[in-house]
C-alpha cells in the first residue's frame, strides 16, 4: 500500500443537537482516487469541508502526512496550500479576470513571481482549455466554463490533494460532460483525489476506491467494481437501486 | 443697460440684498466655503479610512486554536470598536463637538476649532462607515473567502484582496451619501467656532439684520456643492462598472 497523505481519526461533527458525522475512520493515499456517494444529509460534504479544515470538527482529528493539523490559523493554511478544494457553487473571485483568480493565491501564499505565477495559471488553464479566455470576468461565462477554471486555479498551487464538492451539481446537464471530462484527464496525472459526486457513472469509472455513507457512518468502503455491482450492505443496495430507476 | 448687478447701492428687495452681501462680504463667503470644503473633505476621508479599520475589526472572528493572548486581544479590540460606534451613533454630532472642544480644552489641550471640527467630523464619520462596512462585507457571499481560504491563503489577506474590494465597489454609493452628509452637516460647527459657511452667513446677516437673505446665499452655495459633487460620484461609480466584454486571448486559440 502506498503512503497515506491524509488520515482521519474518530472524526465527529454536530451542528447543536444534529450529528452529522459520526466516529469516521478513513486513510487516503498517495494517488487514490475516492469517489464519495449517499443521499443528500448523509455528511458527505461535511466530511469533505472537514477534511479542509473549513468546518471545525466536535471530536477527532486530521491527520496530514502522519502529523495532526491542529487548529492555528497558521498550521490551517499551510496545510491548506497542500489541499486543494473545488466548490459546488465554483466560488470564482468575481472582482478578478480568470487569470488573476489563478494567480492571486500563487502570488500572495506561495509568493512566486509574477511570472512563475503567469506560467504556471497558463499551463493549468491550457489543460481545462479555458486559456483563450484569461481576460473574462467569472460572471462572463458558463457554469462549466466557471467550474474548469476553478479547477485550473486549485491546480496552481501544486496541492497534493484536490477535493471536490459535487462539482457538477450546479451545472446543466449539458456542461457536466466537460468537467467530468477535466476531472478524468486529471484521474491519470497521479494526483490524490476526493470527489463527492453524485454522477454514479462516473464514480464507477473513475474512482479507484468507492465510499457509501450513511447518516453520519461510513457504510461502505470498497473498490467500485465491487460496491456497484455487489454492495455488502443493504443501505448501499437500497440507495443504488433508486438511483438506478430514476 | 446701465444697469451693473455687482453695483447696488441701495439694495430694495430680498435678490437685491443677497446680491449686495455677496459682493460686500465676498471673502467671508469664500473663506467660509473653503473651510466647509477642508472640514469635509479631509474629515470624511480619514473617517473612511477609521471606518474601514472599525468595520474590519468588528466583522473579526476568534479562532479556537488561536492562543489566549490572541484571543483577548481581539475580544478587546471588538468591544472597543462596539463601544465607539454606539456612542457615536446615538449621540447628534452637534453635542459631540461641543464635549470633544470644551472637554480637551479643560484638560489643558490648546486646539483650534478647525481641528476639534477636523476630530469630530472624523469621528461621526468612522461610526456611521464601520456601519457600512460591517455591511458591505456582509453582503459578499461566504463562497468568495472559502474559495480564498481553501487554497491557503490568510483571513486577512482574504479580506484584503477578495472581500474588500468586493465590499468598497458595493458601498461607493453609500460613501457618496456620507461625504454629502458631511458637507451640510460641517454647519453645525459653528458652535465651536469654526469660520465655516453657517458661520459667515451668521455674521453676515447679523450686521445688516438680513438674515433671511444670507441664509439663501449659503444655501445656493451648499447646493452648488453638493450638486457637483454628487455628479462626480456619479461618474465615477460608472467608471468603475468596468467594461461588460472582453477579448479572447487568441494566442491560447490552438490549445482548445
Amino acid at each position: 500500500m502506498k503512503e497515506t497523505v491524509i488520515g482521519i481519526q474518530d472524526l465527529s461533527k454536530s451542528f447543536g443537537n444534529h450529528e452529522v458525522l459520526r466516529k469516521i475512520d478513513m486513510e487516503i493515499h498517495a494517488g487514490e482516487i475516492i469517489c464519495i456517494v449517499g443521499s443528500s444529509g448523509s455528511g458527505k460534504s461535511t466530511l469533505l469541508r472537514c477534511i479542509n479544515k473549513l468546518e471545525r470538527q466536535t471530536a477527532g482529528k486530521i491527520l496530514y502526512h502522519g502529523k495532526e493539523v491542529r487548529d492555528s490559523q497558521r498550521e490551517i493554511n499551510e496545510y491548506r496550500a497542500k489541499v486543494g478544494m473545488v466548490f459546488q457553487s465554483f466560488n470564482l473571485f468575481n472582482n478578478m479576470t480568470v487569470l488573476k483568480n489563478c494567480m492571486i493565491c500563487t502570488r500572495k501564499v506561495l509568493h512566486l513571481s509574477k511570472e512563475e505565477a503567469f506560467d504556471r495559471a497558463i499551463t493549468h488553464l491550457k489543460e481545462v482549455g479555458m486559456a483563450p479566455f484569461i481576460h473574462a470576468k467569472p460572471s462572463q461565462l458558463s457554469g462549466g466554463q466557471k467550474q474548469r477554471v476553478a479547477i485550473a486555479r486549485s491546480l496552481c498551487m501544486n496541492p497534493e490533494v484536490l477535493l471536490f464538492d459535487e462539482p457538477t451539481s450546479a451545472l446543466d446537464p449539458e456542461m457536466v460532460g466537460e468537467v467530468l471530462q477535466v476531472m478524468k484527464q486529471l484521474a491519470t496525472t497521479g494526483l490524490t483525489m476526493i470527489i463527492v459526486t453524485h454522477e454514479m457513472a462516473f464514480a464507477k469509472d473513475v474512482s479507484t476506491r468507492t465510499i457509501f455513507m450513511d447518516r453520519g457512518y461510513v457504510a461502505e468502503d470498497a473498490a467500485p467494481s465491487q460496491l456497484f455491482t455487489n454492495p455488502k450492505n443493504p443501505r448501499t443496495r437500497e440507495f443504488l437501486k433508486r438511483y438506478l430507476a430514476g | 443697460m446701465g444697469f451693473n448687478i455687482w453695483a447696488i447701492e441701495n439694495p430694495e428687495n430680498s435678490l437685491e440684498w443677497m446680491v449686495y452681501l455677496t459682493d460686500k462680504y465676498l471673502n467671508m463667503f469664500l473663506e467660509g466655503t473653503w473651510l466647509t470644503l477642508y472640514i469635509a473633505v479631509l474629515g470624511t476621508l480619514l473617517g473612511f479610512v477609521l471606518g474601514y479599520v472599525v468595520g474590519i475589526i468588528q466583522d473579526l472572528k476568534i479562532n479556537q486554536g488561536d492562543n489566549f493572548i490572541k484571543k483577548i486581544l481581539i475580544k478587546t479590540l471588538k468591544i472597543i470598536a462596539s463601544v465607539y460606534v454606539e456612542i457615536f451613533r446615538d449621540t447628534p454630532m452637534i453635542v459631540q463637538a461641543m464635549i470633544i472642544y470644551y472637554g480637551i480644552r479643560q484638560m489643558g489641550v490648546n486646539m483650534t476649532p478647525i481641528v476639534a471640527g477636523i476630530i469630530v467630523t472624523v469621528l461621526n464619520t468612522g461610526a456611521y462607515m464601520a456601519e457600512t462596512v460591517r455591511g458591505g462585507i456582509g453582503s459578499i457571499d461566504q463562497g468568495q473567502r472559502e474559495g480564498a481560504w481553501a487554497m491557503g491563503m490568510s483571513p486577512m489577506k482574504t479580506m484584503l484582496y477578495i472581500v474588500l474590494p468586493q465590499a468598497f465597489k458595493n458601498i461607493i454609493p453609500e460613501m457618496a451619501n456620507t461625504f454629502l452628509t458631511n458637507l451640510k452637516m460641517t454647519s453645525v460647527l459653528n458652535v465651536i467656532a469654526v469660520q465655516e459657511l453657517f458661520m459667515a452667513a451668521k455674521t453676515v446677516g447679523g450686521n445688516y439684520y438680513k438674515y433671511f437673505e444670507s441664509y439663501l446665499v449659503i444655501a445656493a452655495i451648499y447646493f452648488v456643492l453638493c450638486f457637483v459633487f454628487n455628479k462626480l460620484f456619479k461618474l465615477i461609480e460608472k467608471r468603475m462598472k468596468g467594461k461588460n466584454d472582453y477579448t479572447l486571448a487568441v494566442e491560447y486559440m490552438d490549445n482548445e
